[in-house]
């Protein structure tokens, strides 16, 4: 029977659940806020509820998206990824309402949300934990109790917000003088932006890897991973491009790592998509970070490296269906890359590009290409919402022709309008270490050169330019 | 066949030339351009001409100097060096010649010595035949060029500027002749300048054997404008004296007050039995079939005022003056006093300043002066500053003798032979710190220019730039041809624009709607390579209206943070004002929260002092450059 499902997102992750739910042959209905009626997730899904005019607080509403839910006789919601993705207030929400939250159950995303409440069940279960504090008591209090952690352990220390994730409410913190300052900030940081001013402490592992798995469970406790990715090319802890499988020489230390995952999911008593972030460090120790209790941005390459589709697996599991596959039946096969192609200026500090109009859009296409975007030409990027423009995911048998077809791609894309972060990945995957795979979270960092480009427009479009205003001007000023 | 090519020694060139049984032809698609297209025709088109002009076999090609290089920048945005390059890559053979005007190069007024030869050094790098001259026939003027460009091994050609009255005699031009010849030697060719196209055929024979009677060894370049339609008489008198090269035209494009055809001038002489060297004819005339489609293009740039004009002998302006002085006219409304212009005023401020050759900058001053005249109806009364420094012989010495006092009381007053006494003779002009030139240059562009920049912003520095900046913003436009670049009343919609590109990449553009918005803001819509563009202009700035505030960039704000003034680095709102007026505060201490994309970045004093000015408030939206905290730094 058909299934009404609401998807309480925007941009491009509401157009890929909305794709799935079409595919299954379900009813996909959109929520938006004003500054997005005219986005493609609203003109793709079948049905549409207006939230109000936001922005960023009416997706953040949740008696608005039950609201909604209800009057369009939504069966189950999708969350996507940010917004209400991990606020279990949300999924408490949807299951007191008798809606299914695509997506663990609400006490779940509790436990694994508050990030000390998760470490603790994670050193039980016997997972490597990297030293860290609990929540911070408030005041004065939390600051001596920050500042003794860091006398034990020494700096850099990471403050985090208990309730941040994907990348959010993290800072790094150098010394004493910056922890006293940055813990306010933080809190109120953390404040406005997940509504719980709650922080901790966490040792930084210098230079690791970032490598996290994917992991699926059905609510049978059937629980099986779908391999590794490397998220280690980071800016400010923003993932920027995302691999599968990670590209360590060590199978069995990879495998190790998958196998943890698995285990740390049954430990959270885990159920539906999941991904399991690690650090690992030159030494080869690799560490537990946090269980992400939604579908990613990067789950993309892994669809494309085992085949399977996720957020389809997410709906049929949440709609009461077994797994279909063991983990015998995952096979990793070939690389692939994600690029965020974000409209920012990666020369003015990744400054967003937002109010800008794109003008031209030309996406490239062939064999093992994927894209992920919401924008078309005419498009304006609101500013209120994130920079993220379109994900290029490019599958390949082997690594060397993975970034082949990665630097054909961004060449053949054409976005006018905002500057975007294409040019800067052009020079990323012509560097020597990322060629080689040698990369770890301060890549950026030690590869500022990257940045220094210069901008090319085509000689096509300059002239065209100068045709426009002999066109305009009914002569060619520069010429009488 | 005895054809001369580029590559060849000046002793060669020189050699060829006195063995030659005959004569040989420069193409002066250059003179012909700025005589009867305002200087218009575009590298496009010399392009489209190069295969057959190559085929042709000319002495040369006159396709750079004189006021093309500051209209290639200014009116065709064509690089003067990079149009050299391409004309070379199509005609290897073929000796490409310039017309500079010495002290003034390609100029309007006299450059430093060391800007000079810099220059010279490198257009020498293209140009095989160097015509050199000087409005006042004066010598030393050129003298730096004539060094230059011998020493940079190229053909040297200086010129004798022609002209017709009682003091323009053989024995002066004979005498000039070994003026130059002393600073030369006789390894160059000699032009004699007729820009005006002055004189009868007879006078033009008479001259060319009385320089030849005295230097029968010497290569004479005759050089003539067919304003009064009689130049190809002249021509042929040339010759027939014993002249070696001379000066004609693609009939396709001739005109009025340009060179005359080089067929006419080629069917004529044979008829004397005088061969053209190396001239191939079927080629000539597959060159104006080539070109005669393209001169619709060029229409708008042609004289409003069609035919011959005899009266040339009387007003004496060369060849692109005469053209323009019409225009002028039409543009200040005096066109019904060109008759008294023309035919009364010029002639006799022509003898009252001296009797010197009427070309630049020497026609400028004599035209100006003379509407001036009949304009203001105050003789003299309103003079302009080159008419100044003509007067003071900041240019050189009068040929002849000096205009008469009245005219000096006239324009300098009372005073005026203490002004001559003290002002007068020409300056001396200081070198220039090139170095220094280079920097300003790269400051202007943001990048470090070439050489061939540097030589093109030293003769005219803010045209240069501008040129420069318009090449960064609209490519290289010298691809599109003149039905595109000259179209005049817009394109028509769904007209189809294809062309290729500097890199030779074939582009496709077609013409869709234009929209005018309710803000008076105008969107041009194009298919640019299969793709929709959107170009905006914004309308007209309305005159007295307010100026738009300027934009802050990103070093300027930087730069006031520096000095406690701190503003939004980007669109932000703010979250929190940290502190109070009045408040101390110190470097890194937290003066506001801004929040963009969902981040939160504190906004921190750069100096130690004291709060004097909150700007903003909580929640406010702010821009780039907008005011959030002032702090007045302590001493």
């Amino acid at each position: 029977m058909k299934k009404k499902i609401l998807v309480a997102n925007r941009g491009e992750i509401a157009l890929r659940v909305i794709r799935a739910i079409q595919e299954l042959d379900h009813v996909a209905i959109g929520v938006y806020e004003t500054p997005d009626n005219d986005a493609l997730h609203i003109r793709t899904a079948d049905e549409a509820v207006w939230l109000g005019d936001g922005p960023r607080c009416d997706y953040l509403n949740i008696d608005k998206v039950i609201a909604a839910a209800k009057k369009a006789g939504a069966d189950a919601i999708h969350p996507g990824y940010g917004f209400l993705a991990e606020n279990p207030a949300f999924a408490k929400a949807c299951e007191d309402a008798g809606i299914i939250f695509i997506g663990p159950p609400s006490d779940v995303v509790q436990s694994l949300g508050d990030k000390v409440t998760a470490r603790r069940i994670m050193k039980e279960a016997g997972i490597p934990m990297v030293p860290g504090t609990d929540n911070l008591p408030a005041g004065d209090d939390g600051v001596q109790m920050a500042v003794e952690f860091c006398r034990k352990y020494g700096y850099p220390v990471m403050l985090k917000a208990t309730a941040g994730g994907g990348g959010r409410g993290i800072r790094r913190v150098d010394n004493e003088k910056q922890l006293r300052a940055e813990i306010p900030v933080a809190r109120a940081e953390a404040k406005a932006a997940f509504n719980n001013d709650s922080v901790y402490l966490e040792k930084v592992v210098l230079t690791p890897k970032h490598i996290e798995v994917q992991i699926i469970a059905d609510k049978a406790g059937t629980t099986v991973h779908l391999g590794s990715r490397d998220c280690s090319i980071q800016r400010r802890n923003q993932k920027l491009v995302e691999i599968a499988p990670s590209l360590i020489e060590d199978k069995a230390l990879v495998d190790k790592i998958c196998e943890t995952a698995v285990k740390a999911a049954k430990a959270a008593k885990y159920f539906n998509a999941g991904t399991v972030e690690f650090l690992v460090d030159k030494d080869r120790n690799f560490y537990f970070m946090e269980i992400n209790t939604r579908i990613q941005v990067e789950h993309t390459v892994t669809e494309m490296v085992t085949g399977i589709d996720i957020v389809r697996t997410q709906i049929k599991l949440a709609l009461g269906k077994k797994l279909s596959f063991s983990q015998e039946d995952v096979q990793i096969r070939g690389y692939a890359i994600e690029v965020r192609i974000n409209a920012e200026d990666p020369q003015n500090n990744f400054m967003p590009e937002g109010g800008k109009t794109v003008s031209v859009y030309r996406s490239p296409g062939g064999y093992g290409v994927r894209l992920d975007g919401f924008v078309y030409q005419g498009y304006t990027i609101p500013e209120v919402y994130d920079s993220l423009l379109v994900k290029l995911t490019v599958h390949g048998f082997s690594w060397n022709e993975t970034v082949d077809r990665l630097r054909r791609c961004l060449n053949n894309f054409v976005i006018i309008g905002p500057k975007t972060t294409i040019p800067f990945y052009l020079r990323v995957i012509d560097d020597r270490d990322f060629k080689k795979g040698e990369f770890d979270t301060s890549f950026l960092d030690t590869h500022t050169h990257l940045l220094e480009y210069e901008d090319v427009e085509s000689e096509g479009s300059k002239l065209a330019r100068l045709i426009a205003e002999i066109h305009y001007r009914k002569e060619n000023p520069y010429a009488v | 066949m005895g054809r001369i090519v580029h590559g060849m020694s000046p002793a060669e060139v020189v050699r060829t030339l006195r063995q030659a049984d005959g004569y040989y032809v420069t193409n002066t698609a250059r003179d012909l351009s700025q005589s009867d297209y305002k200087n218009r025709i575009l590298l496009h088109t010399d392009l489209l001409a190069a295969k057959p002009r190559e085929q042709a076999g000319f002495f040369s090609l006159e396709i750079t100097g004189g006021a093309s290089i500051h209209v290639d920048i200014l009116r065709k945005q064509v690089d003067p060096f990079l149009k050299l390059e391409l004309l070379r890559e199509r005609m290897p053979k073929t000796m490409f010649q310039t017309l500079c005007r010495g002290i003034n190069l390609f100029g309007y007024r006299p450059y430093p010595q060391n800007v000079i030869r810099l220059v010279v050094r490198e257009y020498a790098k293209y140009v095989d035949v160097w015509r050199v001259f000087d409005f006042l026939n004066h010598v030393p003027n050129m003298v730096a060029v004539f060094e230059e460009v011998q020493k940079a091994g190229m053909v040297l050609e200086p010129a004798v500027c022609f002209s017709t009255g009682p003091e323009h005699t053989d024995d002066y031009y004979v005498r000039k002749v070994g003026e130059i010849l002393k600073v030369t030697g006789q390894e160059i060719t000699l032009c004699i300048k007729n820009h005006g196209g002055l004189g009868t055929p007879k006078r033009i024979g008479d001259l060319v054997d009385a320089i030849l009677q005295k230097y029968p060894d010497l290569i004479i370049h005759y050089h003539g404008h067919n304003t009064d339609g009689n130049d190809v008489a002249r021509t042929t008198a040339a010759v027939l004296a014993g002249a070696k090269i001379v000066d004609a035209s693609d009939h396709a494009f001739s005109g009025y007050y340009g060179p005359p055809s080089i067929l006419t001038v080629v069917q004529t002489l044979a008829e004397y039995g005088r061969k053209a060297v190396g001239l191939d004819e079927k080629a000539v005339v597959e060159t104006s079939d080539v070109l005669r489609s393209e001169r619709k293009y060029y229409e708008y740039f042609e004289s409003q005022f069609k035919g011959f004009d005899p009266t040339v002998q009387l007003h004496k302006l060369p060849g692109g003056a005469a053209g323009s002085s019409f225009e002028q006219a039409v543009k200040g409304k005096f066109l019904e006093k060109m008759p008294t212009i023309l035919h009364e005023e010029l002639p006799k401020v022509q003898k009252e300043l001296g009797n010197f050759w009427s070309v630049t900058p020497g026609s400028q001053i004599l035209w100006t002066t003379a509407v001036s005249n009949v304009q203001g109806g105050d003789r003299y009364g309103n003079p302009s500053g080159d008419l100044k420094n003509l007067l003071l012989g900041k240019y050189g010495p009068f040929p002849f003798y000096q205009p008469a006092d009245w005219i000096y009381e006239k324009v300098f007053g009372a005073s005026w032979k203490e002004v001559l006494k003290k002002e007068g003779g020409m300056d001396k002009i200081e070198d220039m710190d090139i170095a220094k030139e280079r920097q300003e240059l790269a400051s202007k562009l943001g990048y470090e220019p070439t050489d061939q920049q540097l030589v093109t912003y030293l003769q005219h520095p803010n045209d240069a730039v501008a040129f420069f900046k318009f090449e960064e913003k609209f490519g290289r436009a010298h691809v599109l041809p003149p039905s595109i670049l000259f179209r005049r009343g817009g394109f028509k919609l769904g007209e189809t624009i294809k062309f290729c590109d500097h890199s030779g990449k074939e582009h496709v553009i077609e013409i869709g709607p234009m929209q005018t918005d309710e803000d008076g803001k105008t969107h041009v819509y194009l298919n640019v390579d299969h793709h929709q563009r959107v170009f905006e202009f914004e309308p007209e700035a309305v005159k007295g209206g307010e100026a738009k505030a300027a934009k802050l960039s990103k070093q300027e704000i930087e730069d006031l943070a520096k000095a406690g003034d701190m503003r939004a680095p980007f669109n932000a709102n703010v979250c929190e004002v940290s502190v109070a007026v009045g408040q101390e505060v110190k470097v890194g201490d937290r003066l506001a929260i801004l929040e963009a994309m969902k981040m939160q970045t504190p906004i921190n004093s750069l100096v130690n002092g004291k709060v004097e000015k909150i700007a903003t408030k909580v929640g406010a939206a702010v821009q780039p450059g907008d005011e959030l905290v002032k702090v007045t730094p302590a001493e």
